[in-house]
């Protein structure tokens, strides 16, 4: 049996699990490429106009996993922390699809509520129904992708002398083709990322816990958690918050962040299907600008008119 | 929110509370919350933001909000409102009603206390105000929907629209419950007598979406009236009234079953905000075989978009057109009307030809 894995949404965070799970059953995976300009456009057409760019690109995958696959693993992630959510659209996510894509095969859509391993395991054996009915080996695979995934770690933490702090989804924060790359870019100008994985559990549930009421979105509590941690600990220069455009939960968190951290730099990158690169890399670079004339210490408000902002010489020529 | 300011009006009346009553929804109103809101919220939050400040301006020092948790963005309005609010300095005192169970009682209890101390009447009086408050809101959407049904029907047209016109400009310069009342019940009987011709065959319309953008007119164009004036009919299940026995219900999950029903198939889990209700209801509407649906939603609106994408398989199984409208700071009303009036040109030529249609 094939079964086909869109790379799309919260895939950095649960393919490890998915692939051992379904390989340790005997079934074949197949996974649609990296995001590309075909995957977006076919995305966006098939995909109601007013959803995020994450679920276009979503879209896009399992558009073209269609007809290579004999089943779709598409998780219906409802809740991944107790008394929590994550976001209305991943709990309706599946009925978009249906909705909006003609000729699916069959969807592996249980709902996943992964805030408890029996929680998860009882998911794991109404999954597996379709595959396999060997108890003994879909607990097998179970333990072993729970293992694995207990063991795999996400995140960027560049050694820098300048560093960004990049908050946001971890599809736009880690679908290189969704953000264009933004890490190598910031690289290349000498500066580092830093992204919210760095930040320990504790330390995100603290900075939570000051709000007054407690996120019911854990994507929200994550994200605030860890920006102000980031700010609070002085693990970054500045900030940068890949947002998708009309992202409801991006809405109020970027809001909530911005709040608190007073003049610390920060900058909000929304992403949707007509971001244009230019625009996107001259943001970045004047960001970058900012940065390093702040390291130098020539923030201040006096016009630089005439002199290069970093080492202060004139050098336009006749000024 | 529409016609819950009268009740909540009557609420504090009773209680004998000091209240500042916000004036209608405006442009000013939009224009003013709109600029202190984040950028990409919703509608309400922004026309609710706008309310406050007028009202604050005005003299008002506590602000009551009700909460939600989730997983739809109404319930972190508060959090982000009172940081707002905090940011420009206003002191103003935020007591939320919230049912999550982080809270505890004890908490809900305790704000509900420091409403109720500043009420000096005695308790038999308050439970009576709120009772009162109750029949307000009961009757004002009783008659909201009497007469937005009637106006497919009536003899002679434009009776409907100037009572409820008349009712509401009445109730806003009222002073007290009583009074309200009366009010209230004298346009239930004028409504009654309002004469109807049962040989037209209007359009009916049913109107769904997301509950602040129905609800309250100026956030949806007024869409209720414009339609009354086309001499269409139109029924919408969301009312205030209706969210509170929703509300009541829903411990016990016997709100709305008949919606909850019809929505199974097509959403087996529940996804937040009104998805369940707008996709429900479109289905029975389709099964009624009403001429069309309008679904009204904030623009960003997350259950709402999910709603939007199954409604498309809800008209091709039961053959019921659906017109989607998105409202925010910057919908214009010009293309609003032409995207209403095309819609229902061309339902009455469906009508005419059904075969035609599709």
């Amino acid at each position: 049996m094939k079964i086909g894995i869109p790379r799309g949404l919260l895939y950095p965070k649960y393919h490890i699990f998915a692939k051992a799970f379904f390989k340790a059953l005997g079934a074949e995976l197949i996974i649609s490429p990296a995001t590309n300009k075909k995957i977006l456009d076919e995305g966006v057409k098939l995909c109601a106009d007013e959803a995020c760019l994450p679920m276009k690109v979503f879209h896009g995958h399992v558009a073209w996993l269609r007809d290579r696959c004999d089943a779709l693993f598409i998780p219906r992630f409802m809740s991944i922390e107790k008394n929590e959510h994550i976001c209305p659209m991943f709990c309706g996510l599946i009925e978009m699809l249906k909705s909006n894509i003609n000729g699916l095969p069959r969807v592996i859509d249980e709902p996943i509520y992964s805030f408890h391993r029996d929680k998860l395991f009882k998911w794991a054996r109404r999954a597996a129904a379709g595959i396999t009915s060997d108890r003994q080996r879909i607990k097998a695979a179970f333990d072993r992708a729970w293992d694995m995934q207990g063991r795999a770690s996400l995140g960027y933490r560049d050694e820098y002398d300048l560093k960004i702090a990049l908050i946001g989804h971890a599809y736009n924060v880690f679908d290189e083709f969704v953000n264009m790359d933004i890490r190598k870019k910031l690289n290349k100008m000498g500066i580092g990322i830093v992204t919210g994985e760095c930040v320990g559990k504790s330390d995100i549930e603290a900075q939570a816990a000051k709000l007054f009421k407690k996120p019911f979105w854990t994507f929200a509590k994550e994200y605030y958690g860890a920006a102000l941690s980031i700010f609070k600990n002085s693990m970054a220069d500045g900030m940068i918050y890949l947002s998708s455009f009309s992202c409801g939960i991006d809405s109020v968190v970027t809001e909530l962040i911005k709040i608190e951290l007073g003049d610390f730099p920060f900058m909000v990158l929304k992403l949707d299907e007509h971001t244009g690169e230019a625009g996107y890399n001259t943001r970045l670079e004047a960001f970058a600008d900012m940065l390093k004339r702040r390291r130098a210490g020539f923030d201040n408000n006096l016009s630089q008119y005439g002199q290069c902002g970093i080492c202060r010489t004139r050098s336009l020529p006749g000024a | 929110m529409g016609n819950v300011a009268f009740a909540a009006r009557a609420l504090c009346q009773g209680l004998e509370i000091p209240y500042v009553m916000p004036e209608k929804n405006n442009k000013g109103t939009l224009v003013t919350g709109a600029y202190y809101s984040p950028e990409e919220i919703c509608l309400p939050f922004k026309i609710m933001m706008g309310n406050f400040l007028e009202c604050i301006e005005r003299g008002a020092d506590t602000i009551l909000f009700v909460g939600s948790c989730g997983p739809c963005r109404f319930g972190e309005y508060s959090e982000l409102m009172m940081k707002i609010l905090r940011k420009m300095e206003h002191d103003i005192d935020f007591i939320v009603f919230d049912m999550s169970p982080e809270i505890g009682i004890g908490e809900i209890r305790r704000r509900l206390g420091k409403v109720l101390e500043r009420s000096p009447v005695s308790l038999a009086r308050k439970l009576s105000a709120v009772k009162k408050a109750m029949k307000i809101q009961y009757l004002c959407d009783r008659l909201d929907r009497a007469a937005y049904l009637k106006a497919g029907y009536e003899a002679r047209k434009g009776g409907c629209k100037r009572l409820l016109n008349e009712y509401k400009a009445r109730l806003y310069e009222c002073q007290s419950p009583e009074e309200a009342l009366n009010i209230l019940k004298l346009y239930v009987k004028k409504l009654a007598s309002i004469e109807i011709d049962k040989s037209k065959k209007p359009i009916k319309i049913a109107i769904i979406g997301e509950i602040y953008t129905v609800i309250e007119p100026f956030s949806n164009l007024n869409i209720e009236e414009k339609l009354m004036d086309y001499g269409v009919s139109s029924e919408r299940m969301l009312t205030p009234s209706w969210w509170v026995k929703d509300t009541a219900l829903k411990p016990l999950k016997l709100n709305s079953l008949r919606v909850s029903r019809a929505a199974a198939k097509y959403l087996p889990y529940p996804v937040g905000g009104h998805c369940k209700e707008c996709v429900g209801e479109a289905y029975l509407a389709g099964k009624k075989a009403m001429d069309g649906a309008i679904q009204i939603l904030p623009m960003g609106c997350m259950p709402e978009i999910i709603a939007k994408s199954i409604l498309p398989t809800i008209q091709k199984d039961t053959n019921l057109p659906v017109l989607t409208l998105i409202v925010d700071e910057v919908t214009g009303e010009a293309g609003f009307i032409t995207r209403v009036e095309a819609f229902l040109d061309m339902l009455s030529s469906r009508r005419k030809k059904p075969d035609m249609a599709s």
